[in-house]
């Protein structure tokens, strides 16, 4: 592996290693636009010079492979003044629109500039003028006098996506990014080019003009909305209500995950946010009384399912849980349905539409955490129903009380018939999820669950990666964690009180964990601290 | 001439697309001889005729329309039935350039980059034709005609059909 | 008068065929260079000490000596016929008047780099050429010169048209032109001799180079050296144009002066007046004023006083010329050739043309001046390719060589 000095520090690097990545692992900055780790070498913005020894002139770090005894100097007097030089080049024609830019605050021309720049400006002549604010796509706002032209987005649609939508049109300075006429920007990927976006030239319509960016928290989570567990940021607004209408979600942005998203998220994952803060989640524990649901307390709610838990025969019970669940919730739910003995349990509901694996990131199976509700066992127990079963049997009235987490059952795959003879026939239907739906109006109990995003917890990908996300924001109004709502339920119900679960104890779901790496295999040694940020796969 | 709205190569034209994709490796050389055909069947290079030529190379129609935006013979707009190119770099300049140039706006009652309202000329100034010897000097369709004195520029296009 | 090697066929009647060509002596190298070696070959060019004659001088026989030694993948040869350095036109007279002898020239420097298959890419404004050259080509083919079936190995040209782009005259964006894409040159390394057009190992060369083989084959490569100067070989087409009496094709040893060139070759300046600049080797060179003309017009002569023998494209300017005038010219042209790709050129050519376009219309400020020369400085060597470094030549020496009138014309707020 050669070894190079950078900035007098000598480290070794793989071979094939760009003089970006090397100072990288240096732990120096070599600020660029146009190269990206994730496509190809453009070395068009010139931005990323460097100094090499025995080399006349300062040579393009991103073109330039790390050779053993090259000595690199990337804060010469020389190599400052070029990037200096750099940035008055790139500011030349562009518009002064940071005012009314949504990208102000992580923009890399401000951030550059003020590093790298801090020159006087000597541009009096009229700049270039290209279209501005011209929609790309559902996702996408170009600006096309912001655009730098480093090509990234051009690529990626190439590179990444293999769709080609955009191309860099004319030349000179009249060069412009753009769609062919009459064509837009609609691959399922469209709204990373925002993210590679160094500038404000591409920007999500969906953020335009809500909040500013320096007004956002940023939390490590993951996406839920299939199999992948794509790595993402939530940006959250919590303070300031009068901006992005009041939403507490702003936006997500993709976390690099080598193994399991790169630096990517499709738009579907990109955009699913909407439910957090939608006018449709329960907030409020409810029961049916005279045909209509009423908010009450938790108290009077968990009273009403614990006398029921304790009433109903195990056989006389069926519960679905629901894929979108954290393993902790998954984990709390089985160790309650394993102390009042109920086998009649299962987690897979049919999707109306069923959907398909792409070649990049998506799943067919929309759901976070299916592989967890497998591996937990979750699946129903020995004798026991399946979902299919549980609705049948609930319809013939020999399943009384039908537990129902997140599925809206109305909205399935199962056939209508099948699913209202169920919800019929149920003595007791309970519904615990995030969001009112159809199937939640027919509840006599309603349990508002926490959304993912409102705490701690893991979920298992495809591939069997367990990893962590983490709370963004408080649950909303009375919401709770499946698992706290489930460990509550312990010392109401005679049968539970007498387990000593570590996982029905828990008041913190690293707890809920803990526990299940005791007791479930393929989960053996894993911690909090040992997922990260990347996550760990299940043992075989 | 065959419709540029609605374009498609004969059986002959298509041959030719084939060979002249067979001379390269890879057979995206040939987009730009494939593009001056087309430009020679269909009078221009509108949007229609970029996304049929896509087809013919399996390129996306935006990387068609770069190639056509970056390049100065394509035309994206119907032109003249003649065009008029006169040079206006450095030693056609030195030669009296200008004047021809404001000779043949007046003669021919348009701007630089405009056609006649007759259609018979699209009138253009471009940079070095490489003639400088006969300068100055214009290319009119594919022919160089230098040494050009207002009195030649008459001659020259009043001989246009 | 020197004896006329390159142009010796430029008068004749119907030179451009084959038969007169042949008559002339032709297709003899081809001969000679078919029974050497290609190492053999490589070594006699590179002891003629011919140069480039494209623009950027580098000798020949070096450049065909960098395709990697024992690569088994096809290697194309590639001839820049995309001539568009402004005060050039020296290739198309090769082109209308001896295409044979770049044919020729094309059929040694394949054998020498094992070549089989060359393109000819020639820029779409020059129509004649192409018709000719094209004839040409099928009469060699017709000829049994040209083929894969030829015994010997074989050897195929293409001919590819260009579409307008003075860009595609750089090397590797004469090869993504030629690949089917703009003509945007392309980051390097890797460089064209080891990963050019399609991805083989590529070499370049221009028209007047290659047409320089046939002689040095037949007439011997010390004899070719000792035509020239120390560092570079034999003669080349001078293209001589602007305020001259004689304008045209100038063939003379390199080691002829900028004044002989001027004065005894093109008849000196017309109408009696007096010289003011001449830009020695095409627009990008720097320009000379009339004390710097006592120079050899080979690689080494130019350079000297700060410019360059580029493309050997000579424009005089008399006294009636205004260099603020010129320079805006100048600067329009480069700002409408800017490919785009890279930052400092897209960005500075287009701000530099409005300037001096500002300047020529009384609306200068006196920071313009300083303004460009410093802009100019920052970019050059920054870029993707020398295209910029070519515009710099005329920014900063017009400016810099004419200051005071420039300065002058700032400060009267008009044009003199």
């Amino acid at each position: 592996m050669p070894k190079v000095t950078i900035n007098g520090k000598e480290i070794e690097v793989p071979a094939g290693t760009n003089l970006i990545e090397a100072a990288r692992a240096a732990g120096v900055e070599v600020p660029h636009y146009c190269y990206h780790p994730g496509l190809s070498i453009a070395g068009q913005c010139r931005l990323c010079m460097v100094d090499i020894d025995k080399v006349p002139r300062p040579q393009i770090a991103c073109n330039t492979q790390a050779a053993d005894g090259m000595v690199v100097e990337t804060e010469t007097p020389r190599v400052k003044d070029t990037r200096r030089s750099m940035m008055e080049f790139h500011l030349i024609n562009h518009p002064l629109d940071c005012p009314v830019c949504d990208q102000a605050g992580e923009c890399w021309l401000q951030i550059y500039y003020m590093k790298h720049g801090l020159y006087d400006p000597r541009m009096t002549d009229e700049k270039v003028h290209k279209p501005k604010a011209v929609p790309l796509g559902p996702h996408v706002m170009l600006d096309a006098e912001r655009c730098i032209l480093c090509s990234r987005c051009v690529r990626f649609c190439d590179e990444i996506t293999g769709t080609g939508e955009l191309g860099i049109f004319q030349r000179g300075d009249h060069s412009e990014i753009g769609l062919f006429p009459g064509t837009a920007l609609e691959n399922l990927y469209s709204g990373n080019v925002i993210d590679i976006c160094p500038v404000g030239a591409l920007t999500d319509r969906d953020f335009r003009f809500q909040v500013r960016v320096w007004y956002l928290d940023t939390t490590r989570s993951l996406c839920n909305g299939c199999a992948r567990g794509c790595n993402v940021e939530i940006h959250t607004n919590r303070e300031r209500m009068h901006h992005n209408q009041g939403k507490r979600v702003a936006r997500l942005k993709p976390r690099y995950n080598a193994e399991v998203n790169q630096w990517w998220i499709c738009d579907l994952g990109r955009y699913g946010f909407r439910w957090i803060d939608d006018d449709s989640r329960l907030t409020s524990p409810s029961v049916k009384a005279d045909g209509q649901l009423v908010e009450t307390t938790w108290e009077d709610a968990l009273g009403v399912l614990a006398e029921a838990l304790g009433r109903y025969r195990p056989e006389e019970i069926g519960v679905l849980a629901s894929p979108q669940m954290s393993n902790e919730d998954l984990w709390t739910l089985r160790r309650v349905l394993d102390g009042l003995g109920v086998a009649n349990r299962d987690f897979a509901v049919p999707p109306r539409e069923p959907g398909e694996d792409d070649k990049l990131l998506l799943r067919a199976d929309k759901n976070p955490n299916t592989r967890g509700a497998e591996l937990l066992g979750l699946g129903p127990g020995a004798g026991g129903l399946d979902a299919g079963g549980i609705l049948d049997a609930a319809a013939e009235k020999k399943v009384k009380l039908l537990w129902v987490l997140h599925h809206d059952l109305i909205n399935s795959g199962f056939a209508a018939s099948r699913v209202t003879a169920a919800l019929a026939g149920a003595e007791l239907l309970v519904f615990q999820g995030t969001n009112a739906s159809l199937t939640s109006a027919r509840a006599g109990l309603v349990l508002p669950a926490a959304a993912y995003a409102e705490y701690d917890g893991t979920f298992t990908n495809f591939q069997g990666r367990v990893q962590r996300f983490r709370a963004a924001m408080t649950p909303l109004g009375g919401a709770l964690p499946h698992w706290h709502i489930l460990s509550r339920l312990r010392s109401r119900v005679p049968r539970l009180a007498t387990v000593a679960d570590a996982a029905l104890a828990a008041e913190r779901p690293e707890q809920v964990f803990t526990a299940l790496v005791g007791a479930v295999p393929a989960f053996a040694g894993m911690s909090y601290r040992g997922l990260g940020d990347t996550g760990q796969l299940v043992k075989a | 001439m065959p419709d540029p709205k609605r374009p498609e190569f004969t059986s002959e034209q298509l041959a030719e697309v084939r060979r002249l994709q067979g001379l390269y490796p890879d057979k995206r050389g040939a987009l730009l001889p494939v593009l001056h055909l087309a430009q020679d069947a269909f009078g221009y290079i509108s949007l229609d005729v970029e996304r049929y030529v896509g087809t013919l190379f399996d390129l996306s129609p935006a990387h068609v329309h770069e190639v056509v935006t970056f390049y100065t013979l394509f035309f994206q707009q119907p032109k003249g039935r003649h065009i008029v190119s006169v040079c206006h770099n450095l030693s056609c300049h030195l030669l009296g350039a200008k004047d021809i140039i404001q000779h043949m706006k007046e003669r021919l009652g348009v701007e630089p980059g405009e056609t006649t309202p007759d259609g018979k000329v699209t009138f253009l100034t471009v940079e070095c034709l490489c003639a400088c010897e006969q300068a100055p000097m214009m290319q009119v369709d594919d022919r160089y005609e230098g040494l050009l004195t207002t009195e030649k520029v008459d001659r020259i296009l009043g001989g246009l059909a | 008068m020197a004896e006329k090697i390159l142009s010796r066929n430029f008068d004749v009647r119907d030179s451009h065929t084959l038969g007169v060509y042949r008559d002339a002596g032709g297709y003899k190298g081809w001969e000679k260079a078919r029974g050497m070696e290609p190492a053999a070959l490589t070594e006699e060019v590179k002891k003629s000490n011919l140069r480039g004659l494209g623009g950027a001088g580098f000798p020949t026989g070096v450049k065909w000596g960098f395709i990697p030694k024992g690569s088994t993948a096809p290697k194309y040869l590639v001839v820049n016929a995309d001539e568009g350095e402004p005060g050039t036109f020296k290739d198309r007279y090769i082109l209308e008047r001896d295409p044979h002898a770049l044919i020729e020239g094309m059929m040694i420097a394949a054998r020498a780099i094992d070549s089989r298959l060359g393109y000819v890419y020639i820029r779409g404004e020059y129509v004649q050429p192409w018709r000719i050259f094209s004839a040409a080509l099928k009469e060699a083919y017709d000829a049994g010169l040209l083929g894969l079936s030829v015994p010997g190995g074989g050897f195929d040209i293409v001919v590819h048209r260009g579409a307008g782009a003075y860009i595609c005259g750089e090397e590797t964006g004469l090869i993504s032109s030629l690949e089917g894409k703009k003509g945007w040159p392309k980051v390097k390394p890797p460089f064209p001799a080891v990963k050019g057009a399609f991805g083989q190992p590529t070499i370049v060369n221009n028209v007047e180079t290659l047409a320089c083989l046939p002689h040095i084959l037949t007439r011997g490569a010390e004899w070719f050296a000792g035509l020239g100067t120390k560092t570079q070989g034999g003669t080349r087409l001078y293209s001589v144009s602007g305020h001259v009496v004689r304008p045209g094709v100038v063939e003379a040893p390199v080691s002829v002066t900028l004044r002989q060139l001027i004065y005894e070759h093109c008849g000196g300046i017309r109408g009696g007046r007096a010289l003011k600049a001449v830009v020695p080797g095409g627009s990008s060179a720097a320009i000379l004023t009339p004390d710097e003309i006592d120079i050899p017009m080979d690689v080494d002569g130019p350079k000297s006083k700060g410019s360059m023998i580029g493309s050997a494209g000579v424009i005089v300017m008399d006294d009636t010329v205004s260099i603020p005038d010129a320079l805006m010219v100048v600067a329009r042209f480069y700002a409408h050739e800017s490919c785009g790709q890279c930052t400092p050129c897209r960005e500075s050519t287009g701000w530099i043309y409005k300037m001096a376009h500002r300047i020529v219309e009384g609306k200068g400020r006196k920071e313009d001046l300083d303004t460009i020369l410093d802009v100019a400085k920052r970019g050059a060597g920054t870029t993707i390719c020398a295209f910029y470094d070519g515009a710099v030549g005329p920014y900063i020496s017009y400016i810099e060589k004419f200051r005071e009138e420039f300065e002058a014309l700032i400060r009267s707020g008009a044009h003199a």
